[in-house]
């Protein structure tokens, strides 16, 4: 059986991009989706900015982390959304490209997820379901991921490495 | 997991006592997150083994939240930051 994974490590060390004009359209329309939603307060946006802090007696902490990342948060999600609108058409990414790619598809996975209150073990929807298109644009996204994350994966350590290297 | 966790099990009620007590990066399931994404993250951000990362991954999955680093308050926010960076749900508290 001969399978190209669409995404994969050149020998110069970029990697080369295999979609279809199809999907390198709809991820382009996602991420012009995902720039005013990042700054807004629709609640799928909120998953985007998780508390630090839970429980009673954090609200000050809570508050003062929110005061000490959100510029740079706010900032992290835009960018990697717009390195994907950049170089969505592109034949091959750079390392730092393609993981900017794979944030603003996860972001984008968030934020579908939250709004169709995904869950584990869900069933897809039936045909015809208002959703059903929702459901196969989070279904391909999380392919897309997990099509990235084999080729990043791949290029980790097994034995992982010395906390001096974080 | 869509709403706030609800299993913050720490005791103390002021936070700025006993400042010697190491703070909890803790990762709670989440329904949207892949499992490899997830592993992933681990090895990438902790320099983690694979087989350390996916027994994290499992822990969070199946116990619903797993403790994956300890360290500093400063040191524990920077890395619920980079895990939020990540779109993981990380939280902390401080160990009791």
């Amino acid at each position: 059986m001969s399978f190209t994974s669409p995404i994969r490590r050149r020998r110069d060390g970029r990697y080369a991009v295999r979609l279809s004009p199809q999907v390198r359209a709809l991820l382009g329309s996602l991420a012009e989706q995902m720039i005013p939603m990042i700054d807004s307060d629709d609640p799928a946006a909120t998953r985007l900015f998780p508390p630090a802090y839970v429980g009673t007696h954090t609200s000050e902490a809570e508050q003062q982390y929110r005061e000490l990342v959100d510029g740079a948060l706010h900032s992290h999600h835009h960018h990697a959304v717009q390195v994907l609108t950049e170089t969505v058409t592109a034949d091959s990414l750079s390392a730092d490209e393609l993981a900017g790619w794979l944030s603003a598809i996860g972001s984008m996975r968030l934020v579908i997820g939250t709004r169709l209150d995904v869950s584990e073990g869900m069933v897809d929807p039936a045909p015809g379901d208002p959703s059903e298109p929702e459901h196969a644009v989070f279904h391909l996204l999380g392919v897309l991921q997990g099509t990235i994350i084999d080729v990043l994966g791949a290029e980790l350590p097994d034995d992982g490495q010395p906390a001096s290297a974080r | 997991m869509q709403t706030v966790p609800a299993g913050d099990v720490r005791t103390d009620t002021d936070q700025s006592v006993a400042p010697d007590r190491p703070w909890l990066v803790i990762v709670w399931n989440d329904p949207i997150n892949l499992m490899s994404f997830v592993t992933f993250v681990f090895q990438k951000l902790f320099g983690y083994s694979k087989e350390k990362a996916t027994k994290l991954m499992m822990d969070v999955h199946v116990k619903g939240r797993a403790v994956v680093s300890s360290g500093t308050r400063d040191r524990a926010e920077l890395d619920v930051y980079r895990l939020h960076e990540h779109g993981l749900w990380a939280t902390m508290e401080q160990s009791g």
